[in-house]
């Protein structure tokens, strides 16, 4: 029996001592981090002794004479911060609390928005700022953000619970509608998606619901409020979520090292304790990445008092820098002295950063090539169907009025459209796919008009001339001359029709140029030279007709 | 294929047709403002003079402008205090076809009944009514820009429609949507120039005889 009791005692002994072993470092012994945060903290009490009067003190101790921390944060966030009356709530005012709290202060809330939260804080006007800041390298030059971030968004496509979409393989040639200046815009424009452009991102959900967007892309943190909602939770789903990005607190990037540095190891202690996490499940917003963040808190690697330093533990902030084109800087300088010079805003982002003058250069390519191919197709449809509508056997003919009688009942988009979802069954969506489904719905449109009146010609001249007379091919030129006018008229019309072809994902210059306005600024600048541009182009094919319908009826004279 | 037919027919078709209604209401906003500034063209038009050149400059620019390109111009070039509906917008962007097009026949009719044809004076109704046509067909371009009309009402349909055949099936119908009061306003067209004809030929014989 004293055997066995040893026996036991010894095992309980192994088993903690094994337990021991095996903890995480968070749970052995005091963690550094706390350690380190209780020190700079008891430093910066102890300095309110003497320094509260003195200039240049760090914001920590500031906060520590007056008892308060300044927070700014937002008034109506859904789910992360609202106001009701003097009623704050949400997952960023409850992070805010627990912060203040473990600092031992009151807190003073302000109100900030996207636009002033960064001077709020360059002002002294707060302290700190919680309020949906993604964490970019643009802002990184701006205010000092606390490490780690205490959440991430990432832009989620929401839609219809019965569309099948799982990823980027199924968004080619689909129309999405987002807000513009959101920076994922640029990766469903890569992806061959067709955008639907939004000043607000507060009518999506609406525009989902009355059926004007099939589907929407916009921060999984503003689509967090509507899935609270049961219809609509009811009605669509997140299909696939992309374009991460960090959220973080910030302070001023100067005066305020010893706050900084306190906010860094609050902010590593609450993600290894599980506070963030448990105020996120708490409010019902998505919590996978704080749950992520909880493992690498909880790492020995990571729980230490420089974790919040080590890039193997922080998340980097996204780099959202653009590339400028060699030329900017002369763009830059033209677009201030064209203001100062006239008073009217002038923004060219189409040529002052590389992607957005590559889009520029391969629009103009694409919508020159497009009025090319639908001259082209248009000429030859016409040619074509002059000739089925001109000819003895009867099936041709009605076969050929047929299509002439079908394609001009069709509005112009929905031909589009059929001539897209045929060219997408027949061949993998591509941007090449996408202007020949264009060139070809465009030159069948009008080149059955065009058609309609050559055969319509040919019939007059038939009437006119006795059969022996001429020839079967020399009567066709004929007609083809006496139609030249109608011919030139649908030749213009398809030349003015191309910019439609954006509607089926065809990358010509207004597709380039809505792609462009949805990640930069200077849409009124953008649409008005895009306007001026197809003008001027419509009106050198009208030049361009207006001297082959010559050189036709000089041929019909001649003939 | 039966089935399809069936939920197109009790889901599909009155949205269609309801679309269809806006794609109306917006030619015949575009057509109505086309009169009114096509016609003030071609009165300035001809006054000829500065005021004259002016009018020829302006509707030259107005005939080429692409109504596609001007919709989104109006979309996103308009100041952010200027609040217009979409339908506004896309109607608006039909305006310079439409005044271009009433510009030009209404200046092609007094030709003719300056020269004593007042029956070719009078193809302008029935040229009017074709551009009407036109621009109910053209309005289509309003799905572009979230425009709840009929194509819009297809398109959306067609997204929940994964097989091709399907989806060429609810294209004829919008096809034959749009196709058949077009080709029956066409019908009517070509029937009251007829009876116009008949009438002024008729009243032209009996004043010389």
């Amino acid at each position: 029996m004293g055997a066995m009791r040893a026996f036991a005692a010894a095992r309980l002994a192994l088993a903690i001592l094994t337990l021991g072993l095996g903890m995480p470092a968070w749970a052995r012994k005091t963690p550094a981090p706390d350690a380190a945060l209780a020190n700079l903290l008891e430093a910066a009490r102890a300095t309110t002794r003497t320094g509260c009067a003195q200039a240049n003190t760090d914001r920590l101790v500031r906060i520590f004479c007056a008892g308060y921390i300044r927070i700014g944060v937002r008034d109506y966030y859904p789910l992360f911060a609202t106001r009701t009356g003097d009623v704050r709530e949400g997952y960023e005012v409850d992070v805010a609390r627990a912060l203040a709290a473990k600092l031992g202060v009151a807190i003073e809330f302000s109100r900030v928005n996207a636009a002033s939260r960064i001077p709020l804080l360059a002002e002294d006007r707060i302290d700190l700022v919680i309020a949906t800041m993604g964490h970019n390298t643009q802002r990184d030059g701006q205010v000092r953000f606390i490490r780690p971030h205490y959440y991430r968004s990432e832009t989620v496509l929401v839609g219809p619970r019965e569309l099948a979409i799982s990823g980027w393989k199924d968004i080619a040639g689909r129309t999405v509608c987002v807000t513009i200046g959101n920076g994922s815009n640029a990766s469903l424009v890569s992806h061959g998606a067709r955008l639907l452009l939004f000043d607000e991102a507060g009518v999506l959900p609406e525009r989902l619901k009355d059926g004007t967007c099939t589907l929407a892309a916009q921060d999984d943190s503003f689509f967090a409020e509507a899935f609270t909602h049961r219809g609509f939770a009811a009605r669509f789903a997140p299909k696939f979520g992309f374009a991460q990005v960090p959220w973080g607190m910030a302070v001023e990037r100067t005066g305020g090292e010893k706050l900084a540095r306190a906010l860094d190891l609050i902010s590593q202690i609450f993600h290894r304790d599980g506070i963030f996490l448990e105020l996120a499940r708490r409010h019902q917003i998505a919590a996978g990445f704080l749950e992520e963040q909880q493992k690498v808190w909880r790492s020995p690697a990571c729980d230490t008092d420089a974790g919040s330093t080590d890039s193997n533990c922080i998340l980097p902030a996204l780099d959202t820098a653009l590339e400028p084109t060699r030329f900017a800087g002369a763009v830059a300088a033209f677009e201030d002295w064209f203001s100062s010079a006239t008073g009217v805003e002038l923004s060219l982002p189409m040529l002052t950063t590389v992607p957005a003058w590559s889009l520029l250069l391969s629009g103009v390519g694409n919508t020159l090539v497009l009025i090319g191919g639908a001259l082209l197709a248009t000429l030859l449809f016409a040619l074509g169907i002059g000739a089925a509508l001109s000819s003895t056997a009867g099936p041709l003919r009605w076969l050929a009025r047929s299509v002439v009688i079908l394609l001009q009942s069709s509005p112009i988009v929905l031909t589009l459209v059929v001539a897209a979802a045929v060219a997408h069954a027949l061949f993998p969506f591509s941007a090449a796919v996408a202007l020949g489904a264009a060139i070809a719905a465009l030159g069948l449109a009008n080149g059955s008009n065009a058609g309609q009146a050559i055969g319509e010609a040919m019939r007059t001249l038939r009437l006119e001339w006795p059969a022996q007379e001429q020839s079967a091919s020399a009567l066709f030129a004929r007609a083809v001359g006496r139609s030249a006018t109608q011919i030139v008229a649908f030749l213009i019309n398809a030349a003015k029709g191309t910019p439609i072809a954006s509607f089926i994902g065809a990358p010509e210059l207004l597709s380039a140029l809505t792609d462009i306005t949805s990640f930069s600024s200077g849409r009124a600048t953008t649409y008005t030279l895009l306007l001026i541009f197809y003008t001027l182009v419509v009106m050198l094919v009208v030049s361009v007709c207006r001297r082959l319908q010559a050189v036709l009826e000089r041929g019909k004279a001649a003939s | 294929m039966i089935g399809l037919l069936e939920r197109l027919w009790s889901d599909f078709l009155p949205l269609l047709w309801a679309g269809m209604a806006v794609n109306f209401e917006i030619a015949g906003i575009a057509i109505a403002l086309g009169l009114a500034f096509g016609l003030a063209l071609a009165f300035a038009h001809l006054r000829g003079g500065l005021i004259g050149t002016g009018a020829a400059t302006a509707v030259t620019l107005m005939r080429a402008a692409p109504t596609f390109v001007v919709m989104f111009f109006l979309l996103n070039a308009l100041p952010r205090e200027i609040s217009v509906s979409g339908v506004m917008i896309v109607a608006l962007s039909l305006v310079p076809y439409s005044a271009a097009f009433v510009t030009d026949s209404s200046l092609d009719a007094l030709r003719h009944l300056r020269s004593g044809s007042a029956l070719a004076a009078l193809q302008f109704l029935p040229n009017v009514m074709r551009a009407f046509f036109v621009l109910v067909m053209s309005s289509g371009a309003g799905a572009a820009i979230g425009v709840g009309e009929g194509i819009s009402a297809i398109l959306r349909q067609a997204e929940q429609l994964p097989a091709l055949g399907d989806r060429l099936v609810l294209f004829a119908i919008g096809v034959a949507s749009f196709g058949v009061p077009l080709q029956l306003g066409f019908l009517v067209l070509r029937f009251a120039q007829r009876r116009l004809g008949l009438r002024l030929t008729g009243r032209h014989s009996r004043r010389i005889g």
